[in-house]
């Protein structure tokens, strides 16, 4: 079963942070989850490829350029942008 | 104790496809930051990769170059890591099932370095570090990569030179990539441990990340090797970890503060398709490759007669191959045209990027007329190569610098005549000669060459010459 | 015949100048004023663009040019389907504000035909959910009794159309986001096989889950707003467009002597008003001609694990990109960027994907992969040989859509897992890839609606809507609109 120190390590694989008040009830709830998640490996090992739903194969593009978009349009959703470029500030 | 080298190289090489990996845009190194951007390459929410067909050929390609096998079912897989460079904080990569698996390339000394695979990903963007701040611009994101893994097969810096090199040299040829590795389109990551001479097991190693020239790379793996022997023979242990070259210092030192422990979490890529390449599309890529440089210098030896040395000179890139190739068609000696490239043509490319460049004003086509005057008798060795300074320097045919008079033999009367006046307007290299000073007489064939403007034949001026002064 | 206005009957009131598009957007634009305070169907209203699009199409009318099957049609889309220009957040703290710079394919279709947009459409959070509550605006609600949820995760579209104050709605479906709520409402959904309709712009849950498809009051809107969207997309990997005549066109074929399928695995569990719902309907197909065939699917008791470890896996991926750097909220403090992103995320996603995508990195984590995400890879590929091998023995299965009706607001069950539970008759299909249509059958004795599923082989979208349309036809009160919204 799942214990703390695992949550903390998928949690930070994630990147979420777990509070201490968070991790109780977290532990709980995975854990059933997971029981749940479990419950297949009841099923008899089947050894079934499953590759894509329609087995498509080979959808490909050819290489041709498509202009690309306005610089503006590409970080007109960025809370923070500075000379051209995405920015993360080094702390805020 | 003595102590080996065991290393092990990940190289990754930007492919020259005209759009990235998954979308239209350019691939065009630089340009103004985040220009080359649409809004698959920078991961907006419901965007989706398409495949770019050129990719999977040049891969396969690099791979048949590489003595690869191209399995018949190769799939798409996200590499899962969070890092502002990677917009959609995974990577499309391929994990189990690569384009290409199991090559080699073959060393001078005759060793094979096994390439364990060859599979293609999208690029990362680039992150720029300003007072604290990041800055992150998207161009290079999604721009195709082929990875490149070797088995630890390489024993020695030489090896791993030869290897980077030759990697290069093949890329370069096939047309898949430049690998400029000044710019980025090189980059080598090398898994290095050490290990007592005579064993056959593997130490502990580290990887040595991102590197981008080959000078850095012996210098790292240099000082990587002795810290690591240090280690070992004062009792310690070598720690796996990721290490960071400085070309500064001249030190590794370690990547941590990347906090997080990896765990890619592979899995197939939902929004791509499983890949097939055909036979018949594995042949036909096979049949464009061209003469690779080994086979190239292999033929140039034992079919055209020339030293491994010279072989090597001309085949390291392709359009001194090419041009080599078409001036000696068809001349008398291979040797002749191996001798102008690499004695004059050369003096005038300094660097390797000049010669890889090979932007010179003589066509192959000239340069072997001018080599055939030569087989034909019609003019001598000395007036051909300052011919073809003159024509290196304008760029023009050996013709228009050579003179009827200038072709056909001297006749014997005035030959003789000349090293008459050679012996007696040159009184002090006579006396030199007579004194035992051997050199002296080159100065006397050169008074006759130079004043036969090179028609003279050198060697029987020389006896003439002796035979005047014995007589004196 | 439904009662309701269909696209059909609005097209021809538009072409005949019985009404102008304007007036007939204008309706529906002062109905969303009036009932979407009790419903919460619409997260966001485009009333001007609407408008904008009237005053095209009337233009069109004007000029006696011919319209397409979907010009003038007032409609909505679900959030998580961009739309260049106008805002679009999965109902998500973490993209609020978030303005696409370009449209999803199916929108890019239906603009060019002139449909008229109203607005975007409330859903559970990244349409993780099956009650809408978990949309960071709170649930829409029932529009047969405001008391219970509209159900999920496309709530919202469900609500708006069983409200009649949209005619129609394209939802998403990842494991019965589509079928769940319409069963809820009242009305029909349609999931079509995957690869069908194109993904693209369509915000990701599971990739190899979603599927998006249309919320409608008939089943033969349903077949006319499908074959408008079912096209060849080169955007998409995954695409294959709608395979076969236009569905719309087969919707009155007699059904005499199709086999209709029930196994006993979708039966079994379900409350009791829901399984003679649909057990009655079973009967009248064999009024019409059809024959009930039964067999067991054993398997499908591993297709609700199977689903939320896949789900999940491909979630915690296709949402790790919410880092705050590009788009969407961003944290106020930080100390540096790893800080940044952990808290802008943390403050950003609500508790139920905050779940899942640790889940999800738990399944596929090294050490777990094999027992998990791996196994359920496989299971998936024996699930899919089991419906293969169920359509050698009829050509429609006839199930339950929910186990249950809609429940009451803030009901939805605290416990994770019970939770997932009413996913069970859904999700089978979004493992196969499989098309299904959820119809109405009946009301309980609460009045509240009853939905069944009917469910084909891959691209027998024809099939599935013409034994839908049959059953529709034969039963029309089961159908009954709500009190809600715009008459016609």
């Amino acid at each position: 079963m799942v214990d703390r120190e695992e949550i903390l390590k998928i949690a930070t694989l994630s990147k979420l942070f777990v509070s201490e008040e968070e991790l109780p009830k977290l532990t709980t709830d995975m854990e059933q989850m997971i029981a749940f998640a479990d419950t297949i490996n009841n099923a008899e090992d089947a050894s079934t490829d499953f590759d894509n739903i329609n087995n498509l194969c080979n959808v490909l593009r050819e290489d041709e350029v498509v202009p690309s978009l306005d610089r503006d349009k590409i970080l007109g959703n960025a809370k923070d942008i500075d000379d051209g470029h995405f920015l993360v500030k080094k702390r805020a | 104790m003595k102590y080996e080298m065991v290393a092990g190289f990940e190289t990754h090489v930007e492919l020259s496809t005209k759009t990235k990996i998954f979308c239209g845009c350019t691939t065009q190194f630089g340009g103004d930051p985040n220009t080359h951007c649409c809004p698959i390459c920078i991961g907006l929410p419901g965007t989706l990769p398409k495949l770019n067909r050129q990719v999977v050929r040049y891969a396969v390609m690099a791979g048949l170059a590489t003595n690869c096998t191209i399995p018949e079912i190769a799939k798409m897989d996200r590499k899962n890591y969070c890092y502002p460079d990677l917009p959609k904080a995974y990577q499309i990569s391929q994990f189990d099932m690569p384009l290409c698996v199991g090559g080699y390339i073959p060393l001078s000394n005759g060793r094979k370095i096994r390439l364990t695979r060859i599979h293609i990903e999208e690029d990362a963007g680039k992150l720029i570090h300003r007072h604290g701040d990041t800055l992150v611009d998207y161009n290079r994101g999604g721009v195709p990569l082929i990875e490149i893994v070797s088995e630890p097969d390489i024993r020695s810096i030489e090896e791993a030179r030869e290897y980077v090199e030759k990697l290069q040299l093949i890329m370069r040829y096939i047309g898949v990539s430049d690998c400029k590795m000044q710019e980025g389109s090189m980059r080598c990551d090398v898994n290095i441990s050490v290990r007592e001479v005579g064993s056959d097991k593997l130490g502990t190693r580290t990887e040595i990340k991102n590197m981008n020239s080959i000078n850095f790379i012996a210098k790292a793996m240099e000082y990587e090797f002795e810290r690591q022997v240090d280690i070992l023979e004062n009792g310690g242990k070598v720690i796996q970890e990721t290490l960071r070259y400085d070309d500064v210092t001249n030190t590794t030192s370690s990547m941590r503060g990347k906090e997080d422990a990896n765990d890619y979490r592979y899995f197939r890529d939902p929004d791509l398709v499983t890949i097939s390449v055909s036979r018949e599309e594995v042949e036909e890529l096979r049949n464009l490759l061209p003469e690779l440089p080994v086979q190239k210098a292999e033929r140039y030896v034992s079919e055209l007669g020339l030293s491994e040395t010279d072989a090597a000179l001309l085949t390291k890139y392709r359009k001194i191959a090419e041009f080599y190739e078409e001036a000696s068609k068809g001349t008398k000696n291979p040797k002749t045209a191996a001798n102008f490239i690499i004695g004059q043509i050369f003096r005038r490319l300094d660097t390797e990027s000049d010669k890889e460049a090979f932007d010179i004003k003589v066509s192959a086509e000239d340069l072997r007329e001018l080599i055939k005057l030569i087989d034909d008798g019609k003019i001598k060795m000395n007036l051909a190569k300052s011919t073809l300074e003159k024509m290196l320097d304008t760029g023009k045919k050996a013709t228009e610098f050579i003179s009827e008079s200038d072709m056909g033999g001297l006749d014997e009367a005035t030959m003789i005549s000349l090293c008459e006046q050679a012996v007696e307007s040159n009184p002090n290299a006579v006396n030199d000669y007579k004194n035992g000073k051997e050199k002296a007489i080159k100065s006397l064939v050169g008074f006759v060459m130079k004043n036969s403007r090179g028609k003279a034949d050198a060697v029987a001026a020389e006896a003439k010459i002796k035979e005047l002064i014995a007589k004196a | 015949m439904s009662s309701r206005g269909n696209i059909k009957k609005l097209a021809d009131m538009l072409e005949s100048k019985k009404i102008s598009c304007t007036e007939l957007t204008q309706s529906y634009i002062d109905e969303i004023e009036k009932s979407n305070g009790e419903l919460n169907a619409y997260v966001k209203k485009t009333p001007e663009i609407a408008l904008d699009t009237a005053k095209k199409v009337d233009e069109k009318i004007s000029k006696g040019e011919k319209l397409s099957s979907l010009e003038g049609i007032p409609m909505t889309l679900k959030d998580n389907i961009s739309t260049d220009g106008i805002e679009t957040t999965c109902c998500s703290k973490i993209l609020k504000g978030y303005v696409p710079i370009y449209d999803a394919t199916v929108w890019d279709i239906l603009k060019k035909q002139n449909a008229v947009l109203l607005g975007k459409t409330n859903m559970d959070e990244f349409a993780m959910g099956s009650s809408c509550e978990t949309s960071c605006f709170g649930g829409a609600k029932n529009p047969h009794n405001i008391n219970h949820v509209a159900g999920g995760s496309s709530g919202g579209a469900a609500s708006a159309v069983g409200g009649n104050i949209a005619v129609y709605g394209l939802g998403s479906d990842t494991g019965g986001s589509i079928r769940q709520p319409a069963s809820f409402c009242g009305v029909v959904g349609l999931k079509p096989t995957y690869g069908a309709v194109s993904r693209y712009g369509l915000i990701a849950y599971a990739s190899s889950l979603d599927q998006i498809g249309p919320i409608t009051t008939s089943v033969e809107d349903a077949a006319i707003v499908f074959d408008a969207i079912s096209a060849y997309d080169k955007m998409d990997s995954t695409s294959r467009g709608r395979q076969g005549a236009a569905t719309v066109d087969t919707l009155n074929n007699s059904i005499k002597g199709m086999k209709i399928g029930i196994a006993k695995e979708y039966i079994e569990g379900v409350r009791d008003d829901v399984r003679e719902a649909v057990m009655n309907a079973a009967k009248v197909y064999e009024s019409l001609g059809a024959e009930i065939v039964y067999f067991d699917l054993p398997v499908l008791k591993y297709a609700l694990p199977v689903y939320y470890i896949l789900a999940c896996a491909e979630a915690s991926s296709n949402l790790g990109r919410y880092d705050g750097i590009r788009y969407g909220f961003k944290a106020e403090h930080y100390d540096d960027v790893n800080d940044m992103v952990k808290k802008t995320r943390s403050e950003g996603f609500g508790d139920e994907v905050k779940r899942r995508i640790l889940l999800g990195t738990y399944v596929l984590s090294s050490g777990y992969y094999d027992a998990y995400y791996k196994k359920a890879q496989n299971l998936r590929g024996t699930i899919v040989n089991a419906f293969k091998e169920a359509f050698t023995k009829c050509n429609v299965i006839l199930a339950p859509t929910v186990p249950m009706t809609a429940f009451e607001n803030g009901n939805a069950i605290s416990d994770p897992v019970e939770t997932y539970l009413t996913d069970i008759c859904t999700v089978p299909v979004n493992i196969c890839g499989l098309p299904a249509v959820s119809v109405p059958c009946g009301f309980n004795a609460k009045g509240m609606p009853i939905g069944m599923q009917l469910i084909g082989d891959s691209f027998s979208e024809a099939t599935i809507l013409n034994v839908a349309h049959q059953y529709e036809t034969a039963v029309p009160e089961a159908f009954r609109a709500s009190d809600f919204g715009v008459k016609l």
